[in-house]
């Protein structure tokens, strides 16, 4: 059976890139959406006619975008009947995957995504804070001890399922389809756990701070500690950045 | 002696009892389907679930927009987890079917066993409406998920349920609502605002003033608070009505 991501993440991976497109730039949304999963092991990718008129850009750049990960070996071209390009996951993304597309990243659209995504989710922890049930607070103690003892990509996927139940809490679809979009765009990046053992203590001891606080109702609180969360993890991005910048 | 303030409200209690039943009811021929197909001898695999398809299909329509089995961890002979469901939220209501991610190792993988649409009816053994919640899992909206537990040899095999958008629920209840007249909300059994005609109940909100779960807990018989406020049960469903003075 073929999975998905829900529509909006998929609209927010084929959105028309800003100005002429690069090739690097589509090379990277794809890789991205390769690398969060929205686009599965063996599926085949639109043709390159397809994804041009999606991303807006040449086919002359799709070919090239395509030519990149061929050689990372996340994209695999058959031809004749049957061909065309398909997805080749990898078992879990390389590290320099990540570099790659970190590097390709400028500062500027980090502290944007970073500005749009702190507006985001300290809202929808406020909200979430007025319009918690015993339930959803429920939901949101096992979704925060997600975060227990993983490493990887499955503290990768509980910090996103944290924000993502927060943005639920909040009983509000369009934060929730915000939340979902913003992951889709950078969020793969952004919860990377880059310090391995260490930072995922601290992000599940962050966690449980704004769940307690959902809890007490205290919104202000709750959001203070979401965008308090969401910078350190900013920092160490933009950190990251920088050191790939110069080697 | 007839306390004329708890009558207050009987068309719409009647309506909102009406619609519960009418889409429990649609689910009825998708219950006995899954029910059928999980006591096949040899057991149901991912590849037969679609012969649930025909009442699943039958079931939408009206205020239904999403319908489908969900199966229990390991009730399936090849999968851990498994589901079939279809939706007619496109632009042109042609059903389509749902795929989420069902692999745990996935990074998209969202277990769906601890929905509450999932757990209640699990664990309590009973119809269940879930919401309002945002459905991130199906319809990415706000949504009431009317769900009926499955049962194989006696133990629980998963849920049959029903989607609903708040907004439609809304559009159908809120015209009876308004000439009630007074300030008046339709509430779930955590005392959760479904619709009401009033700015001060926002629809989602949690209504505080009067603990509405204790009363359901309580056996929600009908209730007049000190402040003239009336709460009361609509039919046998999970949703009830609260107007204010």
């Amino acid at each position: 059976m073929r999975k998905e991501m829900s529509n909006s993440a998929r609209l927010a991976m084929f959105a028309p890139l800003d100005q002429l497109g690069r090739a690097e730039a589509v090379a990277a949304r794809l890789l991205d959406a390769i690398t969060l999963g929205l686009l599965d092991d063996a599926e085949q990718l639109p043709s390159e006619i397809e994804l041009a008129a999606q991303f807006r850009v040449s086919t002359v750049t799709v070919r090239e975008a395509l030519a990149v990960l061929r050689q990372q070996g996340l994209v695999e071209t058959r031809r004749g009947r049957g061909g065309g390009s398909f997805v080749r996951t990898p078992a879990w993304p390389a590290p320099s995957s990540w570099a790659q597309r970190l590097r390709l990243v400028s500062l500027a659209d980090l502290r944007d995504f970073g500005d749009h995504y702190l507006a985001v989710a300290g809202s929808a922890a406020k909200l979430a804070s007025e319009r918690s049930s015993p339930e959803d607070l429920e939901r949101l103690r096992l979704t925060s001890e997600d975060l227990l003892g993983t490493t990887g990509p499955e503290a990768t996927r509980a910090e996103r399922h944290f924000h993502l139940e927060v943005a639920a809490a909040a009983q509000s679809p369009r934060l929730t389809n915000q939340e979902v979009q913003l992951q889709g765009e950078h969020g793969g990046l952004l919860w990377v756990p880059l310090d391995g053992e260490d930072t995922c203590r601290q992000s599940y001891a962050e966690h449980h701070a704004i769940v307690t606080a959902i809890a007490a109702a205290d919104g202000d609180l709750a959001r203070k500690l979401t965008e308090e969360h969401i910078l350190s993890a900013l920092d160490r991005l933009v950190d990251l950045h920088l050191s790939l910048e110069t080697p | 002696m007839t306390d004329t303030r708890t009558l207050t409200g009987d068309e719409v209690v009647a309506q909102v009892s009406a619609l519960v039943e009418e889409i429990f009811e649609r689910l009825k021929p998708v219950l006995a389907a899954a029910e059928t197909l999980l006591a096949e001898p040899g057991g149901a695999g991912s590849g037969t679930l679609h012969g649930i398809r025909p009442p699943v299909l039958e079931a939408l329509g009206g205020l239904v927009i999403g319908a489908g089995f969900v199966s229990a961890p390991h009730v399936l002979s090849d999968q851990e987890f498994g589901f079939e469901w279809w939706t007619t939220t496109g632009s042109d209501q042609t059903p389509e079917q749902l795929f989420i991610s069902l692999d745990p190792e996935s990074p998209n993988f969202l277990d769906y066993t601890r929905q509450s649409w999932f757990t209640v009816p699990r664990d309590s053994g009973r119809r269940h409406i879930n919401g309002p919640y945002v459905d991130y899992l199906c319809t990415d909206e706000y949504t009431l998920t009317f769900t009926l537990p499955v049962y194989r040899d006696g133990a629980f095999a998963g849920v049959v349920g029903a989607d609903v958008y708040v907004r439609e629920f809304e559009r159908t209840v809120s015209r009876r609502l308004r000439s009630l007249g007074r300030r008046a909300a339709l509430l779930n059994a955590q005392g959760r605002v479904i619709v009401s005609n009033s700015v001060r109940q926002a629809t989602g909100s949690l209504v505080r003033d009067v603990d509405v779960p204790a009363w359901w807990t309580s056996g929600a018989e009908p209730q007049t608070m000190s402040g003239g406020a009336t709460l009361r049960r609509c039919g046998d469903s999970p949703i009830a009505l609260l107007v204010s003075v």
